[in-house]
């Protein structure tokens, strides 16, 4: 009997291995990480205006409740139900009167949760109130009110979303986060931030020089760089609230900045200054110096693990640029990726687990993720366009990355399994390196 | 109970390297694809010569003269930092012109080509950079009097997108620093 629970296991475990295999070939959507396998099926009904009042659907309930959908598509993990199919408010003024649902007719139409809310606005000054249900249930999971003095739709919409997504998934997703990256004009390049939406692209350096590498502090205060203003590669961090760069490295050779270990204490760097390119802690406080990698060939682009344990980076020990994983002491040193031969920028997600990449596929860059094991390989992009540079947003369910094709170029953002793509910013400036910031409060 | 167990690990096993060589079969032809590719390179990159508009580039990230017009590039395969025979001929003209300026300092740039990414071929390109300094050195400069700079991918010769370009942008330029 044990021995044919553990065949059974076995047998289950080489069928997932094999899958897992083949999945790096063709693109099949077997993914730990990936929500969207799960998407919420939800119906946004318009907002209606408070129950005491006759008037119909104002143009603020619809704009509201299309700006709510809009914030839940960025996401990635919301199928949003076309509102033309809804069976119920077909005679507003009556549902608006008394909040009787009647389930099923949601369910018939394939949603798993449903938003109502109410709008007013006085003056200038909206008050919002969003209730979401379970439908399968027939239950109110959340009843909450939202006002806005300067008549801000997108602010409140973004709050209720939030609500939605931290209900349904136990955190508040990215909408308060930014990217940040290099924005390249010719052969002069600067460190912009983007929001999350798309909005508020800020000019951040103004260096003017060959730039790289933006990585963020995990306190989203600071932002450390590799720079040439000075005339040679050098690294500074960004103080975002007053402005200051502070060099922190400029040995002779080659300086290239890495990650921030999770505690924000110590930085990643590449030093070529004992001969060849090697990876040191620098911390931050004290300036102390410590080499970590030994080895007479290539170590760049160090980024920690989440956990603060573990550091991948990119080697060319076995002939070829691969992603490595070591001990933050140096020790174990352990290569994970076998496929192709050129793989590199490696990004931890922050939820631990996996590592996305880049690698060259019959001559294009394309994204990949893989376990620290090395194990699990997805092919995350498959276009013509040389997909690079990726970066995991704070709940692990997103990669921002940068996509140019001719002359075009995008920094775009997927769910975690390669779909759902959006287009954040497209220019003809180069926007390269997007980094994902942390949540910012 | 144990003799099955060791059956059992071992057919698992089996089918696992069977998995893997199948995926090696793969590795191999994408691998020699690339050297197809490689081997076309050195025709290519001996036309290249150093151009005055390199120079000026130089001259303007470091504040260093370019005299000497006879001091050549050199120029390495993709995804390489090794010095190829016929980069060994240049350097050592290179080297003759050096020791007979004396103490003239010298910074050696290193540059890639488009393709990978811009980490890395800054990586790449200072050890192009320290590979061609180290072989200065082999023939009697001082280390003192060089200084390697990495220019990563950012700034190409040819801005071309071919391998002619890119065979000409992975390079190592001698900048010899006037008095």
């Amino acid at each position: 009997m044990k021995i044919i629970s553990k065949v059974t296991v076995l047998v289950f475990c080489l069928c997932a291995y094999l899958t897992f295999s083949s999945s790096a070939a063709a693109k099949i959507y077997i993914d730990i990480d990936a929500p969207s396998f799960q998407q919420f099926p939800i119906a946004i009904c318009d907002l209606q205006p408070p129950t005491a009042s006759t008037e119909k659907t104002t143009e603020s309930g619809i704009a509201m409740a299309d700006e709510i959908k809009n914030y839940l598509s960025m996401t990635g993990i919301f199928n949003i139900l076309n509102k033309k199919s809804f069976l119920e408010d077909k005679d507003l003024s009556m549902v608006a009167a008394a909040e009787n649902i009647y389930f099923p007719n949601w369910a018939m139409i394939g949603a798993d949760y449903l938003l109502r809310g109410n709008i007013t606005k006085i003056n200038n000054e909206i008050f919002v109130e969003s209730r979401l249900y379970d439908v399968t249930r027939g239950e109110l999971l959340f009843s909450k009110k939202y006002n806005s003095k300067n008549n801000e739709l997108k602010k409140v919409a973004r709050m209720v979303a939030s609500d939605i997504l931290f209900t349904l998934t136990g955190d508040e997703g990215e909408f308060n986060t930014k990217i940040a990256f290099v924005s390249k004009n010719k052969s002069d390049a600067d460190i912009c931030t983007i929001n999350y939406d798309g909005s508020e692209i800020k000019n951040v350096t103004n260096h003017k020089s060959i730039v790289i590498g933006p990585r963020w502090s995990p306190d989203g205060r600071y932002l450390a760089f590799t720079s040439y203003r000075d005339g040679r590669p050098e690294i500074y961090v960004r103080d975002l609230r007053n402005g200051n760069d502070k060099k922190m490295a400029s040995f002779e050779g080659l300086n290239l900045c890495g990650s921030f270990s999770p505690d924000g204490n110590k930085l990643l760097l590449t030093l070529s200054k004992d001969g060849n390119e090697e990876i040191y802690i620098l911390e931050i406080d004290t300036m102390k110096l410590k080499r970590i990698s030994h080895n007479y060939s290539i170590d760049v682009s160090p980024t920690w693990s989440p956990d603060g344990g573990k550091i991948a980076f990119v080697s060319n020990r076995s002939g070829s640029p691969q992603i490595f994983i070591m001990d933050v002491d140096g020790n174990n040193t352990k290569r994970i990726t076998f496929e192709g031969n050129y793989n590199t920028s490696p990004s931890w997600s922050p939820r631990g687990g996996r590592i996305a990449y880049e690698g060259l596929v019959n001559g294009k860059f394309q994204i990949f993720s893989i376990d620290e094991e090395g194990n699990n390989l997805l092919q995350l992009t498959f276009d013509n366009a040389k997909n690079e540079y990726p970066s995991w947003s704070p709940s692990g369910r997103q990669i921002a990355y940068s996509s140019k094709i001719n002359s075009k170029n995008k920094i775009c953002i997927m769910n975690a399994n390669g779909l759902n793509i959006r287009v954040l910013i497209e220019r003809a400036n180069s926007s390269l390196m997007p980094s994902w910031s942390p949540r910012f409060k | 109970m144990k003799k099955n167990m060791t059956l059992i690990v071992f057919l698992v096993l089996t089918a696992f390297s069977a998995a893997f060589i199948t995926g090696c079969a793969e590795k191999n032809t994408i691998v020699k694809d690339e050297t197809v590719q490689e081997q076309k390179a050195p025709a290519a990159e001996e036309q290249a010569a150093p151009t005055p508009v390199l120079q000026e580039q130089s001259a303007k990230a470091e504040p260093a003269t370019t005299t000497e017009v006879s001091i050549r590039d050199i120029n390495f395969d993709f995804d390489q930092s090794s010095i190829r025979p016929d980069a060994r001929e240049i350097l050592k003209a290179n080297a003759d012109i050096l020791l007979k300026k004396g103490a003239a300092k010298i910074t050696i740039e290193g540059y890639c080509d488009e393709r990978g990414t811009a980490e890395y071929n800054m990586a790449l390109g200072e050890r192009r950079a320290q590979e061609a300094k180290k072989y200065l050195v082999n023939l009697g400069v001082k280390t003192s009097q060089i200084i390697t700079i990495s220019y990563g991918e950012e700034r190409p010769l040819d801005p071309g997108h071919d391998e002619d370009a890119w065979a000409k942008n992975r390079r190592a330029h001698f900048a010899v620093n006037g008095k």
